[in-house]
């Protein structure tokens, strides 16, 4: 008795020195409840995924999109600057992106040129005149057009905006211009909900510093809440580009799908991700036409990167002022 | 008690010689917020050219009877005020006032500085530019004499293109004062102007508002006694949502006439 009272006197005293310093290995502790390496493992192992994920498409793509110039021998200059994109033909086919690229930038730019305006102009809305209003039905009408899928972008755009661009400017309808307008409005809420943040995040001291000055609310909007937003205002509208940038599907339906330079917005045209999405499907693995969709690809990617960066850039530059 | 604040407290700048004339009457003023009454029934003289502090504790509504001043509390919808301010033959509570006009001259600077994120001379510029003047000459001239009465011209003058986020706290506020002036108020009103900035800037803080009262009429919210001691040629004691006393600096400071005020003074509650 008195043997074994003794030993249970001692025990207390060794474990709670053991619950000082822990002596057990990294996977033994995962088996602890109270040990956070559970949470290190799940949030560490999901940045690696991540990490792994964005690197091994890179390089999936890179890989691919080099075979056309590697095994193919097709010359990288030619590609890209190139206007003639005749894969099919039996003698001396031709591999000119340009057209695409083209295609690619000039439906981006219209379609944020279409939609900036728009978009502020909604922000300013939300954000500075009906405040209430904007917040409590404005913001969840514009989250759920973020949602819509852009096939219902692209199937309105084929029953509406087609038909009316061919009554009223001739043509089959089908043309660049209409796919800006699509892409467009497709970018419209996603522009104008980061857009509407970045107002929301201007300083309530900046605005009454400006009533206090003598501004009136619309010297206020324009010359104090809208400089001081620039920077993050750039950025949804450059997010709102790399959106209309990747859009294959909603252009592709009304875009017409021709592989030339247009010589004006009336005409049909083509981007990088229409003619991937066209031409991939009826492709054999490593044929030429199949090397040269994935160049295609890895264009489109670098082109994104280049978003990203400029995204980047203007946000360093913003934190500094 | 009171006898020790006397020692403590040094009235160097503000012997009243002779009463000045009424610029602002405030009378019979209430103020709510939706159901919460924050200012009950004040009445209180403003002197023409002359420091006027407000102060009490945190929450006896001298910041929102301050910001009535200029219709700043328009811009809280809960916001109601009855009574009258009346200042050059009008009452500023009138809801028929131009606010916009009324604020140009009745200026107000507040307790954080709040450049905008812009360039030094900008600051100034922009009250003009929001009345109107476009003259390249009168914008720089105005920039110069602004930041010379607020003394700040020496410093910046090599850097007038830098953002006014460069400076320093102190600066900041003093460009604040200097905007507040680019439009040649009658009125300043101060929203606890030195509560966010260093000793040093504060006291130079209380060097300019000290010149500036030859040209302007000042009203000063401040949670400083001894600030309102210093500078202050009128105080005004506040408390939950009243006033208790007003008067001048030196009589509400040595020889109050209600408890509550000695008490406040003497450091026995706020």
């Amino acid at each position: 008795m008195k043997i074994g009272k003794m030993v249970t006197d001692a025990a207390p005293a060794s474990s709670s020195r053991s619950k000082l310093i822990n002596e057990k290995g990294f996977f033994s502790r995962l088996t602890d409840r109270t040990s956070e390496s559970r949470g290190k493992l799940l949030i560490y192992g999901s940045a690696l995924l991540m990490i792994v994920a964005v690197t091994a498409i890179t390089l999936f793509l890179t890989v691919q999109g080099l075979r056309s110039f590697v095994v193919d021998r097709l010359n990288f200059w030619t590609f890209i600057t190139g206007t003639e994109w005749f894969p099919d033909r039996a003698e001396n086919p031709s591999f000119g992106a340009f057209p695409f690229i083209f295609g690619s930038m000039a439906v981006t730019f219209l379609a944020a040129l279409i939609a900036t305006p728009i978009a502020i102009g909604t922000a300013i809305f939300m954000a500075e005149i009906a405040k209430k209003w904007g917040a409590k039905i404005m913001q969840p009408v514009i989250e759920i057009l973020v949602g819509i899928p852009s096939v219902v972008y692209g199937l309105i755009g084929l029953s509406i905006i087609v038909p009316f661009m061919r009554q009223h400017f001739g043509g089959t309808g089908f043309n660049l211009i209409t796919g800006a307008i699509v892409v467009g409005i497709m970018i419209l809420p996603t522009v104008a909900s980061i857009a509407a943040d970045s107002i929301r995040a201007v300083p309530d001291s900046l605005r009454q510093a400006s009533y206090a000055i003598g501004a009136t609310k619309w010297q206020t909007i324009w010359r104090v809440v809208i400089p001081a937003a620039g920077s993050s205002l750039l950025t949804a509208i450059i997010l709102g580009m790399s959106r209309a940038f990747g859009e294959a599907l909603a252009v592709q339906m009304v875009i017409g799908n021709v592989g030339k330079i247009p010589t004006s917005i009336l005409d049909p045209s083509a981007t990088l991700t229409t003619i991937i999405t066209l031409s991939m499907g009826h492709t054999t693995t490593g044929s030429l036409l199949n090397d040269a969709l994935w160049s295609l690809g890895l264009i489109l990617l670098l082109i994104s990167y280049v978003f990203i960066v400029i995204i980047r850039f203007i946000g360093k530059r913003g934190e500094k002022r | 008690m009171i006898q020790m604040e006397k020692n403590i407290v040094s009235f160097t700048n503000n012997t009243v010689t002779k009463e000045l004339p009424i610029q602002i009457k405030v009378e019979n003023v209430n103020i709510f917020y939706g159901d919460n009454h924050a200012v009950k029934d004040v009445n209180l003289p403003i002197h023409e050219k002359s420091i006027t502090a407000l102060i009490g504790p945190s929450g006896c509504g001298k910041s929102t009877f301050l910001r009535t001043i200029n219709r700043m509390n328009d811009l809280i919808p809960s916001a109601r005020c009855e009574g009258t301010i009346g200042y050059k033959d009008v009452n500023i509570l009138n809801p028929k006032i131009d606010v916009v006009q009324l604020r140009k001259e009745i200026g107000m600077v507040f307790q954080q500085p709040n450049p905008f994120p812009k360039s030094i001379s900008e600051n100034i510029q922009l009250p003009l530019r929001f009345a109107g003047v476009r003259s390249k000459k009168i914008l720089k001239e105005a920039t110069e004499d602004c930041l010379k009465q607020v003394g700040l011209w020496d410093e910046v003058k090599d850097r007038l293109d830098r953002s006014a986020t460069s400076l320093s706290g102190g600066q900041q506020q003093r460009l604040c004062i200097a905007r507040a002036l680019a439009l040649k108020p009658d009125v300043i009103l101060l929203d606890e102007p030195t509560s966010a900035l260093d000793p040093v800037s504060s006291s130079k803080i209380e060097e300019l508002l000290l010149e500036l009262k030859n040209s302007y009429t000042i009203i000063i919210v401040t949670h400083n006694m001894q600030q309102a001691a210093r500078i202050a040629d009128y105080t005004a004691f506040f408390y939950q949502g009243e006033l208790i006393e007003f008067g001048q600096t030196r009589t509400l400071f040595t020889n109050p006439e209600k408890q509550s005020t000695s008490d406040y003074i003497s450091g026995r509650f706020g």
